[in-house]
């Protein structure tokens, strides 16, 4: 039985479909968290702590690890782990992405630099301290822009300006992000920012699988709300996408270029792409599967694939990993959709009522809480955790779109003022 | 009344699901039917085994926690909706939803094995399970032992924490098979989503 050693943050939402995925296949499961578990004494194989600030350390002590307990396959499941997978897998000759590619993945400013060099579209962007005077930089820029912090996740502090007044509100925003302590823990990436050229249009999400530096397209989702600003909350997921074939072929397209451009060999990749008139945009990507809860509207192959039984993306991740068959790289028939719920307002959440109602509406799979009671709810930009989930199924992306909006609706957050 | 109850669906893996109910299904006690014909006199377990195309193998009801395990490759998103429409219905109806478990007659094996076990695992629980999760203020309870199969319930840091797969599976999994190797299975039934004070919390995208 293969040994996979997952990398598992404590902060992630992925944990239960990862170890589910690891079931499916019958890997023996190693879990490497930057934590330790205080079962770990009890199942030495089984439990890993690693610094995943510190790529290199965390290569060497799994080196370590695996004379005793050998592995054959490491998977990361977010920006930070993707890079100490690729660390891992390099150590180790196991399959993955060459550092400096997962680097690249994480790093908006490195990512950029390369997707220029390569000539895959991106926006006209510029990097700037912290320490600089934000006066003095709003004089130098193109408006409309968009300040981006060089690490954070979830559109936290990615804040639009659109004159010299805006830049500068923004950049107040964004320094006391960044000054947040899970945020300068970041080190030197927390003393700077990007800023960006706005790119106007329609924005997709690409999921894929990149297989010996060939991308796979597993999905693209439109995000039928507009991200336009000054915040950059998600809402809505919906697959598949409206956008013409020709369309998403240009999408595919502008998505490998810049797969191959950075370097990625192997995994997963998510990329948020914009097309306007002048063609799609490469806005990000990342080494590392779609975040949140949201991969659980996505399942491939199945019995109307002749496949048999339907997989998730999870497991064809692992079993990517493990170099074990992969069933299907096929989406099922139907549309799918997710809503990331909105934060619904700043405070200590108390209860949320309309849950059975919102499960109610017809084609609503499931409405996930992932909030709890007694947790302070932080808006755009200071936050980025969404309080739950809501999934829909049906025939078309259309009729999907309106259930999660329907069932959005019967939702209320009853939240104590903080 | 059909209308007011409410019931969240928990998946716990492909297989299973808990869903948790707004009134007591079975108050005071842990019932679990491993097959459609030990159903008989639980109005709720029959219509959840006749759901058509489900085929659950397993149902366990403590309190107002119902816990389904199928063998349909169905995603729980696709068939949550029969389950919660069956205990809707049957909830509905008044009337006794599930018996209680009939109390084995002295010496009967299945009793005494499933007694042994449950003071092998308790025994388990209190020496080394508990005082490992405690440094993070978890708890785990156990709740029965019936067929082979341990029902728990993890409580404080456990419950509602973004590691709570991982310690059942990669953990207490693992103890059980060690120390008390007879144990079929495990079945978690703490309702994650109640958990006011989780040790690690999910934030991340």
């Amino acid at each position: 039985m293969p040994r996979l050693l997952l990398l598992l943050p404590t902060t992630t939402y992925r944990t239960a479909a990862f170890v589910e995925a690891a079931r499916q296949i019958d890997a023996e499961l190693t879990v490497a968290s930057e934590r330790p578990s205080t079962l770990e004494p009890a199942n030495p194989a089984g439990f890993l702590t690693l610094d995943f600030h510190n790529p290199e350390r965390a290569a060497d002590d799994v080196h370590v690890f695996a004379r005793k307990h050998p592995i054959q396959g490491v998977v990361g499941v977010d920006d930070d782990t993707a890079i100490v997978a690729a660390a891992v897998a390099e150590r180790l000759k196991l399959k993955g992405n060459p550092l400096h590619a997962a680097v690249a993945g994480r790093d908006k400013h490195q990512q950029r630099e390369r997707l220029a060099e390569a000539g895959v579209p991106i926006p006209r962007f510029a990097r700037h301290m912290l320490a600089e005077d934000p006066a003095e930089v709003a004089k130098t820029i193109h408006y409309p822009c968009v300040l981006k912090p060089l690490r954070l996740s979830a559109s936290r502090g990615v804040i639009r300006a659109d004159n010299p007044q805006g830049f500068i509100r923004a950049y107040g925003q964004l320094k006391g992000i960044l000054a947040e302590p899970d945020a300068a823990a970041c080190g030197e990436p927390a003393w700077q920012f990007l800023v960006e050229e706005f790119i106007p249009g329609y924005e997709v999400a690409l999921e894929g699988l990149v297989v010996n530096r060939r991308l796979h397209v597993l999905a693209v989702f439109d995000k039928p709300d507009p991200l336009d600003g000054p915040f950059f909350e998600e809402t809505i997921y919906v697959t598949p996408s409206s956008v013409p074939a020709g369309l998403q072929t240009a999408i595919a397209d502008c998505a490998e270029r810049a797969v191959r451009a950075l370097g990625i060999s192997e995994g997963p990749i998510h990329a948020e792409l914009r097309y306007n008139e002048r063609g799609p945009w490469l806005i990000e990507l990342a080494a590392r599967p779609i975040g949140g809860r949201c991969s659980a509207v996505l399942r491939f192959g199945g019995r109307e694939q002749g496949a048999g039984s339907s997989v998730s993306l999870e497991e064809i991740i692992l079993r990517h990993a493990l170099d074990m068959p992969i069933p299907s790289l096929q989406r099922e028939r139907q549309a799918a959709g997710v809503m990331m719920i909105p934060i619904p307002g700043a405070g200590k959440l108390k209860e949320v009522r309309g849950v059975a109602e919102a499960k109610a509406v017809a084609l609503v799979e499931d409405v996930q809480i992932t909030a709890h009671p007694g947790e302070h709810l932080v808006p755009f930009p200071y936050g980025s955790r969404y309080p739950g989930f809501i999934f829909a199924r049906g025939e078309t992306a259309a009729v999907v779109e309106a259930a999660l909006r329907d069932a959005h609706r019967r939702l209320m957050f009853v939240l104590e003022s903080s | 009344m059909t209308a007011e109850i409410r019931i969240t669906a928990e998946p716990i893996d492909n297989q299973r699901c808990k869903f948790m109910v707004s009134e007591p299904v079975l108050a005071g006690g842990v019932r679990r039917f491993a097959a459609a014909d030990e159903a008989k006199g639980s109005p709720l377990a029959e219509a959840i085994f006749a759901i058509p195309g489900l085929a659950v193998s397993e149902l366990i009801v403590s309190g107002n926690i119902v816990t389904v395990v199928k063998q349909s490759a169905a995603p729980w998103q696709a068939v949550g909706k029969a389950v919660g429409a069956a205990i809707r219905s049957t909830l509905g109806a008044g009337g006794q939803a599930v018996a209680p478990a009939r109390k084995p007659a002295t010496g009967e094996a299945s009793a005494l094995t499933d007694d042994a076990l449950y003071e092998q695992v308790a025994r388990l629980f209190d020496e080394q399970v508990n005082p490992m999760v405690a440094r993070h203020g978890g708890r785990v309870e156990l709740i029965d032992v019936q067929d082979a199969v341990v029902m728990l319930r993890m409580g404080g840091g456990c419950q509602g924490c973004g590691m709570a797969d991982v310690t059942l599976r990669q953990g207490i999994e693992g103890m059980l098979a060690q120390a008390v190797p007879a144990v079929r299975g495990i079945v978690d039934i703490t309702d994650h989503t109640s958990g006011a004070n989780p040790y690690f919390q999910a934030s991340k995208k």
